[in-house]
């Protein structure tokens, strides 16, 4: 068993709900060379260092697998170059078992509460302000 | 000009980054001059075993359109 990584780049004009199908539609074929799909996510819009297809722009698509022999890889990578969706694609062997990718959800709430510590710590004025706008605070406010 | 005597070091053995990844942009620009040409070993300091890494890992990434093969600077 091997880990790899294939990365590839979809046309960014897309809707967001036609981008799902194509994403849907690739692990699928994947899914056919009878490989397991640890993580399949979107790494988002970003501007390309160079035009491909005439395009400036390109959402990034990040899939994470594994697989016994990669000569069944043939016919996915034909596939995925003859898929006028998919401007370019690469695979790449992994040393290690790549970490689950934990939603973007749950790694906001931390990021808001961090910064939120963080603001404590910097300017306690500003929270008063914020903490006097808010009811209960208030009356506690009151009752000191 | 004074002479001046800085020293040298790789940047990955001294922050104890062991694996390069392709898609850390921000880190691979810093070995890449403004033409996008990879710097040389002597000038960056970095190891050897690390930049052969580094090659790869810039080298990839140009083919993913992530970097630069040539870099216009007068656009």
């Amino acid at each position: 068993m091997r880990y790899y990584e294939t990365i590839y780049i979809v046309d960014p004009n897309l809707e967001n709900t036609i981008l799902e199908k194509t994403m849907i539609e690739i692990g699928q074929e994947l899914e056919k060379t009878k490989a397991k799909i640890i993580n399949h996510r979107d790494w988002g819009k970003k501007r390309l260092a160079y035009q491909v297809d005439n395009q400036k722009y390109g959402s990034f698509i990040l899939l994470q697998f594994e697989i016994e022999e990669l000569s069944r890889m043939n016919d996915f990578n034909s596939w995925l170059k003859l898929n006028s969706l998919v401007l370019r694609h690469m695979t790449v062997s992994l040393d290690q078992k790549p970490d689950k990718y934990i939603d973007k959800t749950s790694v906001s709430e931390v990021a808001e509460n961090d910064d939120i510590q963080s603001t404590l710590d910097k300017n306690d004025k500003k929270i008063d302000v914020e903490k006097s706008l808010d009811p209960e605070t208030t009356e506690t406010n009151k009752e000191e | 000009m004074a002479f001046q005597n800085k020293r040298k070091f790789c940047y990955f053995k001294e922050n104890g980054i062991v694996d390069i990844d392709y898609k850390d942009v921000k880190l691979l620009r810093r070995f890449v001059n403004d033409q996008g040409k990879i710097m040389p070993r002597r000038i960056t300091g970095t190891s050897a075993k690390m930049h052969r890494k580094l090659v790869r890992a810039i080298k990839r990434s140009r083919s993913i359109a992530l970097m630069p093969y040539v870099e216009n600077n007068f656009e």
